[in-house]
């Protein structure tokens, strides 16, 4: 993909303990809210929002989890006057990254000035079984055509290995009443992500044209200590450049990679002219990529 | 650049269902009479398949009509509501575009799912639209199963009065349904504009989660205010988009709305002949009689059975309507090439059979 779409805004809402559960509307809304501010915007300017988080307050299943999102950040709710499409995208934790993808296609026809991509989790089940579901969290970045085409996204790639999908599942089970989460993670898993990390590095870099020396920092989803600390070998970069908050950032499902941006940038300011990789682990099992351009 | 419809791939499932049947099945019979009301006699059922097995159905006869193969596709999108592809089961991950893409052969495709309730498969278009055009993908597919049975008969279970908010729940029937999109070679046919807005303001109308008395998913559906509210807003919509295709009521061949029930149709349509102060062409399709609300499916159903019976022709202007939970108001303008044509060969010669 040519360059030219950045991002102008991230916002987080970050997993830690609250006194009230506020759910993954709540945090989407809280994550884009600060998104929009840090991007100096207003949300009337938000002409697509697509939502990429996995689980839903109460398991709504529709209408899209967006329109909730779109109403509680006040964007173009009624028919008059500028107008929104909302809509939810899923494919597990590396949904932020399609949507990115998804997004910087549909700017880059012209008809758009921004479009505002969240995620979040929110569990609102206190009966869920199985593998522990992941902490509340949101993020939201705001995507624009960049002033300079030279910046911003550059190549995306997606790997998907549908043959190990059942190593990693969330479902409600609506035998129960109220419907109950399942969460099932397979011990194998982080293997399995770490085989596809190399080959989906390989490509993204290929589209974008750069090789493996021009990366200045990779920006992973934060999946658990150990995983970040076998990262670099399967990727073959060094570890110095992996971002490791894991001590601080529990692994967040849909939202990791962008808090991890967001806590990137928050502790050293990315200058012009660097560039990061960042990657998403999901279920499918699908590992993507992303080349950006400061 | 256009895109088009290369192909159309649709699979209902062998049982039907009446009306009368269902509602016999009710433990507190509505006093309505549903059929009446609805104008929907009948539907089909799955039994033994779930959602992720109807997409791929459908997913299969499109290939077998295109010219491309499974590894050909770049992209698969999902657009199923209900992901219920176990039995008391709804999936959040992984992505059932996935899961149909391996069914299917596509497994190097680039795959996810989207969701915006019954507007998927047209929001999907949209987005595989941008893909095409932004050289990201060369063809795709946008397929959608819907297993909408089990919130029927869980109204079945609890419906209560009337004015029951799981009344709307009875007018669901299962299908599956599959396009796929690629560039469209000649400039004059293929989608004209496509056109979404949400008005998240009414986010409240419709919603489905799992049921608080029991086991089973719901859906509640404020329906007359969803009507009456949807039907003071799509008109300018309806409008706007003829006016940006350079259209105008007299070029079109058929208008397919989404198939909620004969009755929210006619009252659509009445609400645009208000807006433009004449009479609509009578060229409003409904297959609501015989699918029901097949959600996100519903247009691609009516599609097949009205290019099946002849009634839709290559070369015919289509406006397909939507409105959905959200809501979203959606529109595309459609000029067909030959596949109405190359569709009823291939069911004639019983390839999609």
């Amino acid at each position: 993909m040519k360059r030219g779409v950045w991002i102008a805004g991230v916002g987080a809402s970050l997993p830690g303990f609250r006194l009230f559960r506020r759910g993954s509307v709540a945090r989407a809304v809280e994550a884009g809210r600060r998104c929009l501010a840090d991007a100096g915007r207003r949300p009337a300017e938000v002409g697509v929002l697509i939502h990429a988080g996995v689980t839903r307050d109460y398991h709504v299943c529709e209408p899209a989890n967006a329109a909730y999102i779109q109403h509680g950040l006040g964007i173009n709710v009624e028919f008059h006057g500028a107008r929104t499409l909302s809509f939810d995208l899923g494919n597990g934790g590396c949904g932020m990254l399609d949507a990115a993808h998804v997004l910087s296609a549909l700017l880059r026809e012209g008809t758009l000035r921004a479009g505002l991509i969240t995620a979040s989790e929110g569990n609102a089940d206190l009966r869920a079984k199985g593998a522990r579901p992941c902490p509340e969290s949101g993020a939201a970045i705001l995507l624009e055509l960049s002033p300079r085409p030279e910046t911003g996204f550059g190549g995306f790639a997606f790997h998907t290995r549908g043959e190990h999908a059942d190593m990693a599942k969330t479902v409600v089970s609506l035998a129960e009443t109220r419907g109950r989460l399942l969460t099932h993670r397979d011990p194998g898993l982080e293997e399995r992500w770490l085989e596809m990390a190399g080959p989906v590095v390989d490509a993204a870099l290929a589209r974008d044209g750069i090789t493996r020396g021009q990366i200045d920092r990779v920006i992973p989803a934060q999946i658990s200590a150990d995983f970040l600390a076998r990262l670099p070998p399967a990727i073959g970069l060094p570890a110095e450049k992996v971002a490791d908050f894991s001590g601080s950032l529990p692994d967040t499902l849909s939202t990791s990679v962008f808090l991890a941006f967001h806590r990137e940038r928050e502790q050293r300011p990315l200058l012009p002219g660097k560039t990061v990789l960042l990657l998403a682990f999901g279920s499918g099992l699908t590992a993507a990529a992303a080349t950006y351009h400061f | 650049m256009k895109i088009r419809i290369e192909s159309l791939g649709a699979y209902l499932p062998e049982k039907v269902l009446t009306m009368e049947e269902l509602l016999a099945s009710c433990r507190r019979r509505p006093p309505w009479d549903l059929e009446r009301i609805t104008g929907i006699r009948e539907r089909r059922v799955a039994v033994g398949e779930y959602a992720v097995d109807l997409a791929v159905q459908a997913a299969r006869r499109a290939l077998a009509l295109s010219r491309y193969r499974a590894s050909d596709l770049d992209v698969v999108v999902c657009a199923s509501i209900s992901k219920h592809h176990r039995e008391d089961e709804f999936h959040y991950e992984p992505a059932t575009a996935g899961r149909v893409a391996r069914e299917i052969g596509a497994g190097s495709a680039r795959v996810f799912d989207v969701v915006n309730a019954c507007a998927g498969m047209l929001t999907g278009i949209y987005v595989l639209q941008g893909l095409i055009r932004a050289g990201e993908a060369r063809c795709g597919m946008v397929v959608s199963g819907e297993h909408n049975m089990p919130l029927a008969r869980t109204a079945t279970r609890e419906l209560r009065h009337r004015f029951d908010g799981q009344m709307a729940a009875l007018t669901l029937g299962d299908g599956g349904a599959a396009i796929i999109i690629d560039a469209s070679p000649d400039p004059s046919s293929g989608f004209h504009q496509l056109d979404l807005v949400t008005g998240a303001r009414h986010d409240h109308y419709c919603y489905s989660r799992p049921s608080r008395r029991g086991p089973g998913g719901i859906l509640i559906t404020k329906a007359r205010s969803f009507q009456i509210t949807g039907n003071k807003h799509f008109p300018a919509y309806f409008k706007e988009i003829l006016d940006r295709s350079g259209w105008t009521l007299d070029d079109l061949d058929h208008i397919i709305p989404h198939q909620v029930s004969a009755r929210a149709v006619a009252n659509g349509v009445k609400a645009v002949a208000r807006y433009y102060g004449c009479l609509l062409p009578p060229c409003t399709r409904v297959s609501a009689d015989l699918y029901a609300n097949t959600t996100t499916t519903s247009h691609f159903l009516a599609l097949h059975r009205f290019i099946l019976d002849g009634t839709v022709a290559s070369g015919d202007n289509v406006l397909l309507v939507s409105g959905a939970s959200g809501i979203v108001i959606a529109h595309a303008t459609y000029t067909f090439d030959d596949l109405p044509e190359r569709y009823r060969g291939h069911w004639a010669s019983g390839g999609a059979a």
